[in-house]
């Protein structure tokens, strides 16, 4: 019995210092629970919000559709040269859902990493907004013609960001794994991303696939073309 | 005769112990990922964004039906339906950068001093699309969804001026083309706007700062933002139409073979009337003769 005693000290002590220390990072957590109990009203009206954008892009889509019936169906004189203007312009600035042959990248956060070194920082092994950025940059300089992110057309005005740490496309949330699709040609498009970016990622174990594809649909962009500066000069 | 009586606490406090130390690690590695751990400053940066986001698109709506009342009401006023085309077109002109226009907003100017990279171009554009840019350009590039960035490094030791060994410095491209300091780009749309979207705490000027790159933001009443020069031909993007694509599903595979053989030779031919005008502006392309000094 004796010998036992400081043996049983050295580990009332040892688990009397984890006790407090688990204490300290419960009483942590508390404080960041009762700050997102603050953000709960943020969050609804997030989710309320993305909830009507998502209404009105589908009746903005739905809308543009039909516009486009219309004007390929009415086509007399005049106005015929400038419906066919039209519709190229509307090709070229995205608002028509196209097809061609192209490439599909997606890439994942690198959960694996992050799994194999817990202290580590999460930010080492997740994909960020310049990440996408760049590729789509490379993707560009291998002569893309359309682009888009997990179904979100990007045009001249779109724009990759994050806010906190989550990824929005012109405002909207995208979620890893992120699915990038570009029309145009596969090999100079695959040529000029692997010497970018995308060998950066692949150093960086994060997983990556490429997938060629003869027949590759992107949707039309469904947000706005509201424009209050720009004028005509 | 001791050791039985031993085993009982220390199992306890071991498997105490090991409890706490994956409770332990498993707080840690929990990371935010979705909205209840974002912070309250960047979620109502988001409610923000949602709510001028929202706005926009009630208007575009509004814009739409018009557009639609006109072309339905069309047989009757062929004057209104020519004015909502017109309309359309100058909001596609702004997108497509065909035209030059005109409007507020800000210059950012780039002196050959600063150390830039093209990545921080890149950046700089995206922060001035998410505060609500119009238009924006490079020096005389305007920037449209096919502006590419680059840099390419070029070595100075010409015959002209001849250096004592190879000297290469590197230069910021648009659209494959060197572009010359200073390097000025203007955004139209909010002054007051873009340049919070720039300077604010944090954002891309303090990221700058850290390399002693202070470009030089100046809000004007009015700027003019050049036509895009380049010309996109599109190889293999083509409209697509799910209601054709179907129909021809559904019909024989021999129509189906005629389809696809009526298409093929539409696009050959579009391609080749293309070829010639792409090899013309390939060549104007090709981009930088190392030796020549910028």
């Amino acid at each position: 019995m004796r010998k036992a005693i400081p043996t049983f000290l050295i580990i009332c002590i040892l688990t009397g210092f984890l006790l407090a220390f688990q204490f300290t990072t419960q009483n942590k957590n508390a404080s960041f629970n009762a700050v997102s109990q603050r953000n709960n009203n943020l969050i609804t009206i997030i989710h309320d919000l993305e909830k009507e954008i998502a209404n009105q892009e589908d009746q903005i889509e739905a809308m543009r559709a039909q516009l486009n019936d219309l004007q390929s169906t009415h086509s007399k004189g005049k106005l015929q040269d400038l419906q066919t203007t039209l519709a190229k312009a509307k090709v070229e600035a995205g608002l028509t859902p196209v097809v061609g042959k192209g490439i599909i990248i997606t890439i994942d956060d690198n959960q694996e990493g992050m799994k194999a070194n817990p202290n580590d920082d999460p930010n080492k092994y997740i994909v960020h907004d310049e990440h996408l950025l760049n590729l789509v940059n490379e993707l560009r300089i291998g002569s893309a013609e359309a682009i888009a992110i997990n179904g979100h057309r990007l045009i001249t005005t779109s724009e990759i960001r994050c806010v906190g740490n989550l990824i929005n496309v012109d405002m909207s949330r995208v979620a890893p794994p992120y699915e990038i699709r570009a029309i145009g040609s596969p090999k100079l498009m695959i040529e000029s991303i692997s010497m970018g970016k995308l060998a950066e990622l692949e150093n960086d174990n994060y997983p990556i696939t490429i997938e060629e594809s003869e027949h590759l649909v992107i949707p039309a962009y469904r947000g706005d073309l509201q424009f209050k500066y720009t004028n005509k000069s | 005769m001791n050791k039985p009586r031993w085993y009982l606490p220390i199992t306890i406090v071991f498997l105490f112990l090991g409890i706490m130390l994956s409770l332990q690690f498993q707080a840690q590695t929990r990371y935010a990922n979705d909205l209840t751990l974002q912070k309250t400053e960047n979620l109502i940066a988001m409610v923000r964004g949602l709510s001028e986001k929202r706005q926009k698109l009630a208007l575009e709506i509004i814009d739409l039906s018009n557009q639609l009342r006109s072309q339905l009401e069309s047989s009757q006023d062929e004057q209104k339906l020519l004015e909502s085309i017109q309309l359309e077109t100058e909001k596609l002109e702004i997108v497509n950068g065909t035209v030059e226009h005109k409007g507020p907003g800000i210059t950012v100017t780039i002196e050959d001093y600063m150390p830039i990279y093209y990545t921080d171009i890149l950046n700089i554009l995206n922060e001035l699309w998410n505060a609500g840019a119009e238009a924006i350009s490079i020096n005389e590039h305007r920037v449209t969804s096919h502006t590419t960035i680059s840099s390419v490094k070029i070595n100075l030791n010409t015959e002209r001026n001849p250096l004592s060994e190879d000297f290469y410095m590197p230069y910021i491209t648009v659209n494959h083309r060197v572009v010359e300091y200073p390097i000025v780009m203007k955004a139209i749309g909010d002054p007051n706007n873009l340049e919070k979207a720039l300077t604010f705490p944090g954002g891309i000027m303090d990221k700058l700062a850290l390399f002693d790159t202070y470009p030089v933001i100046t809000k004007m009443e009015e700027l003019i933002i050049p036509a895009d020069q380049s010309s996109h031909i599109h190889f293999f993007v083509s409209e697509y139409k799910p209601e054709e694509e179907e129909a021809s599903k559904n019909n024989a595979d021999s129509k189906k073979e005629n389809n696809a053989k009526n298409t093929n030779a539409k696009n050959t031919n579009a391609k080749d009337s293309n070829t010639l005008r792409l090899e013309k502006t390939r060549t104007k392309l090709i981009p930088i003769n190392p030796n020549k000094k910028p």
